[in-house]
Formats: structure tokens, sequence, C-alpha cells
């Protein structure tokens, strides 16, 4: 893996991380008043964004991630 | 034609299909080798992988422990999405290290790394054969949760026409039975099809409850009026139970022996890579509609929040059936692909502790036929020792899951430590896990599930891994690690 592409993998892990954190509301108070947004309360509308934007960061970090095989694949195998 | 009697058609049609699978996997076979029975010749490519990875990872826990779970919590249990999903960024910790060394060293079982990684040095063999009794049990705690869950959609597909103990044993002798025949590719082409009909079904399922119920807004305002805390922001123990998961799943769940053998057993890196990328969007399609119809059931019925709780889905379903028509159909094939996707984690379970068994615990390694015949049998006798525990079914499906992975997740510092730090030394290693086990099986059995919301496997595994450290920089460096 190239130096430019293990850069941006791991400044994917990081964002990723972050909205593992911000997906959590330990910041919420717990008894205040719950507000709707899209048919959810709003912290669960919240935590549920974080974790598209986890799907989505993590597809392309996985993307980024050279797996290598001791012997390379064939031209059959790349093209499944 | 009954509800009952239509289920009893599908479920017959449904295993008949299975046992045409595994004889065209018998066919498919190389030789009678290990890795030819228990990886399908490593040549699974990124369709069949991504599915049977997703089928496996997706089970009767999803299907039933989940949404249970979702009911009895509300949406606080928006957390299992984030903890699904966090399994999918561990395994970047793990997959591109293990891989290579894997595919050069002809790996079959998880102890396989175990032993190359310590080899040679004093405490090896102990360490393999602690990694293969914890990951054994955890798997023989997994495969009883699905055995559960297989007798539970049985009697509600079929409306009791088969019986909840009829449906364990029918469907073991079935998996069994084309495990045998067709290894891995059988158990992977199943799981294939069983991924899509649990797809399907989730989403039939959904959206006759958005539908019937007037949208989501409109189930989460009535849900606020029957039970308000289930809509509420949650306290701090709540919180640190969040992150507890996410942790205890993420970190535990990359050790689970099947999903390690599907790493091993895929055609190429770059396969595995891209069923991974695609993997991760699944929590938002499969764990997320889960929690939602486990939530929107709040609404629907008013159920015991014990052992109860597992039957809001087939309860959903016979009111979803109930409407008749395309609802009967709808249903039943949400049952079929429920009852799909508890088999698709059976099976895969019970091929893992065939080879674990085999491999790992009775130390038998290398291409040789007789181990492929070796896990076969013992996978047999494992099966017919967790039926009777089956039919007994006291604990729920989630309390099942938990208890595995506070045992799964003490065998991290002998995979993710000893891949990422070369000091790690076997013996500490072997004690750290001795160590970090009592203490969280003895919380466990003790009645304390979490200190503050933290779930006792992660106590465990930080004074496993603490151990480990510690014992290993006391200890002089072995040669084949210094050299």
């Amino acid at each position: 893996m190239n130096a430019g592409k293990q850069r941006l993998r791991g400044l994917l892990l990081t964002l990723i991380a972050l909205l593992f954190v911000v997906s959590v509301p330990w910041y919420r108070e717990t008894g205040e008043e719950v507000v709707m947004f899209f048919g959810l309360p709003e912290w669960v509308a919240v935590a549920l964004g974080c974790y598209v934007g986890v799907a989505i960061l993590n597809s392309l970090a996985w993307l980024l991630t050279d797996v290598i095989d001791p012997e390379d694949p064939s031209p059959r195998e790349e093209s499944r | 034609m009954t509800f009952g009697e239509m289920g009893v058609l599908s479920l017959g049609l449904y295993l008949a299909g299975l046992v045409v699978v595994a004889e065209i996997a018998r066919r498919a076979r190389k030789d009678s080798s290990p890795s030819d029975h228990f990886l399908a010749a490593r040549d699974l490519g990124v369709f069949v992988l991504f599915l049977t990875l997703y089928a496996t990872a997706y089970s009767g826990n999803s299907l039933l422990g989940y949404p249970g779970k979702a009911y009895r919590s509300g949406f606080s249990f928006i957390m299992a999405t984030g903890f699904m999903m966090s399994i999918i960024v561990v395994f970047h910790a793990l997959v591109p290290g293990l891989r290579p060394i894997a595919v050069a060293r002809g790996f079959v079982t998880p102890g396989d790394w175990v032993r190359y990684r310590f080899c040679g040095e004093p405490g090896e063999r102990a360490l393999t054969l602690a990694v293969g009794i914890l990951m054994c049990v955890a798997l023989a705690n997994f495969l009883l949760a699905q055995l559960q869950a297989m007798g539970h959609m049985t009697g509600r597909v079929t409306d009791g026409l088969i019986s909840y103990e009829l449906g364990i044993v029918g469907l073991a002798f079935i998996i069994l039975f084309y495990e045998n025949r067709g290894g891995m590719r059988a158990v992977a082409w199943t799981d294939a099809a069983q991924g899509i009909l649990m797809l399907l079904g989730l989403a039939g399922l959904l959206w006759w409850l958005l539908g019937t119920a007037g949208g989501l807004a409109a189930i989460t305002e009535r849900v606020a009026e029957v039970r308000p805390a289930a809509v509420a922001v949650p306290d701090a123990t709540v919180c640190a139970n969040w992150f507890s998961s996410i942790a205890l799943l993420g970190i535990g769940s990359v050790l689970y022996p099947q999903a390690i053998q599907r790493v091993f057993a895929a055609r190429s890196g770059k396969v595995l890579s891209r069923s991974f990328a695609i993997m991760t969007f699944m929590p938002l399609t499969t764990t997320l509609v889960v929690t939602l119809i486990g939530v929107a059931a709040i609404t629907r019925v008013n159920l015991d929040l014990g052992v109860a709780s597992d039957e809001v889905t087939p309860l959903l379903l016979e009111q979803w059936a109930a409407d008749g028509g395309a609802h009967t159909a709808g249903a039943i094939l949400v049952f079929l692909g429920a009852l799909a996707a508890i088999m698709s984690t059976a099976d895969s379970c019970l091929l893992s502790l065939g080879s674990l068994a085999a491999g790992d615990l009775l130390g038998r390694s290398g291409q040789d036929p007789e181990t492929t015949k070796l896990g076969k049998r013992l996978a047999a006798l494992i099966l017919l020792l967790m039926v009777p525990l089956a039919m007994w079914g006291q604990l729920t499906l989630w309390r099942l899951i938990e208890l595995k992975m506070e045992l799964l997740i003490q065998c991290v510092p002998a995979f993710l430590m000893a891949m990422h730090w070369s000091g790690l030394r076997a013996w500490p290693t072997f004690w750290g896990l001795c160590a970090g086990t009592f203490a969280s099986a003895a919380m466990a059995l003790g009645g304390i599930k979490t200190v503050g919301g933290v779930h006792v496997g992660l106590l465990g595994l930080a004074l496993n891994a603490l151990i480990a450290w510690l014992g290993s920089l006391a200890s002089p460096p072995h040669e084949s690690a210094s050299s």
C-alpha cells in the first residue's frame, strides 16, 4: 500500500472512531424534551446519521485496503 | 389450505432444495482434504463470500433476539446498528495481517495462527488448546441459540403442526446431512440463498408495519404514548453500555471462528476487501430494520419483558398473516427467510466446530482426509449433545449472545495483540486468557452482567491484556521472535 493511500485510510478510520463517539448521546441531558426529526427522536436520528457515515467511510477504507496474497490473482479472479 | 398446511408445504420444498444443493456441492468437491471440505478449496468469490458472511453474521439472534431486545429497551437499541457496524471496522486490525500468512501457510482453523505465531515457544501448545476450548465453547453457545430459534420458528411457520422439539431435531438432522455432504461449499451456497430470503422477508415485514401504522412518525408518537421511556434520551449507564457493546461486539465478533475461516476461504485478498466494503452497509438494511420492528411491536403486542419478548417477531408475523391473501404468503416467506437465516448460522457454527475440535483440540492438522472425517464425526457428536439442551430452552437469546462474547473476547490478545506486537509471549498470553476468562465467567455466573454499564467481558479483557503485556515485558525474548 503506498503512503498516500495509507494516510487516507488512517484518516478515514479516525473519522469513523469520531462518528462512533458522537453516535452515543452521552452529551445530552437524560430528562430533556424529545424532538422529532424525520419521524425519529432527534438523538436516534443523530445516531443513525453517524452510522450511515460510518458505513460510507468504512466502505471507502476497505476499497483502499490492499489485502495482499502471496501469489498474484489471475485475470479470471480479478474480473469476478 | 390453512396457514399451517401452507407452512408445512413451503418448509418441505425449502428443505428439499437444501438437499439438492448439498448433492451439487458434493459433486463440485476437488478432493477430501480439510481445506476443500472446511474452506471450499479457498475459492469463494465476492458474491458468495459477501452473502455467506452476511447470512452467518445475521441469524436467529438478529431476527428473534434483537427485536426482543429492542422491544424491551426501546429506541436506545439503535446501538445494535452501531455495534454490528463496528465489527467490519475492527476487521481492519486483523484481516490485512492475517490473510497473507494464512494463505501462504495453508491455515484451516484459527488455532493454526496461534501455532504459527508462537511456534516453538514454551506454552504454545497450552495457548493453542486454551484458545480452541474458548472458541468451541463460544461456538457451541451460539449453536445452542440457533437450535432454540429453529424450534421457535418451525412451530410458528407450521402453526404448531410441527412442535418445537420436532423442529429442532428435524432441522438439526437436515443441517448435519447437507454439511456432511457438501462441506463449506454447501454451507456457502445455501447461505447465499438464505441471505437473499432474509433481506426480502425483513423488507416486506417493515413495509407492512409502516403501512398499517401510518408511517415512522406515527409509530414513534404512539410508542411515546404507550411507553415514554422507550423514546427518552438514555441515561449515563445506558450510554456506557452503548460504548461497551460497540467495543465488546466489535472486538469479540472478529474472532468468530466461522468469520476467520471465511477470511481464509476467500478466493483472493481483493475479493475479501470488496466483500467487506459491501458488508459494512448491511447493519442499515438488517439490524436497523429489526430494531424498528421491535420498537414498532411496543404499540402492537403486550409481552412479558423476559423470555417471552423473543416471541416478538413470530407474533408480528402471525398478525400479518391474519390479514389474508398476499399478506399470508408474505408472512410465510418471512418465516422461511428467518428460518433460513437461523439455519445458515447454525450450519456455519457446526462446520467450524468440527474443524476446531479436530484441528485445535485434538491437534490434527495438515491436508489428511482422515482429519476431514474426524471433523465430520465430531460435528455430529456435538450436535447430538446440543439438541437436548436446546429443548430445555430457558435463557433469553440475547443473554446467550452476551455470554458467548464474554468468552470469545478473551482470545483478543492471542490474535490482535500478537499480530501487532512481536514482543508478546505465549505463557503470559495463556495466563492472561485464563485470568480474563475466569474473572468474566465468575461475574457472569454470579449474576453480574455489567459494572456501571460496562460488560464484564470487557473488564476481563482488560485484566487479560494487562497480564499478557506485563508478563511479556518481564519474559526473556524468544529466539524465533528476536530473529
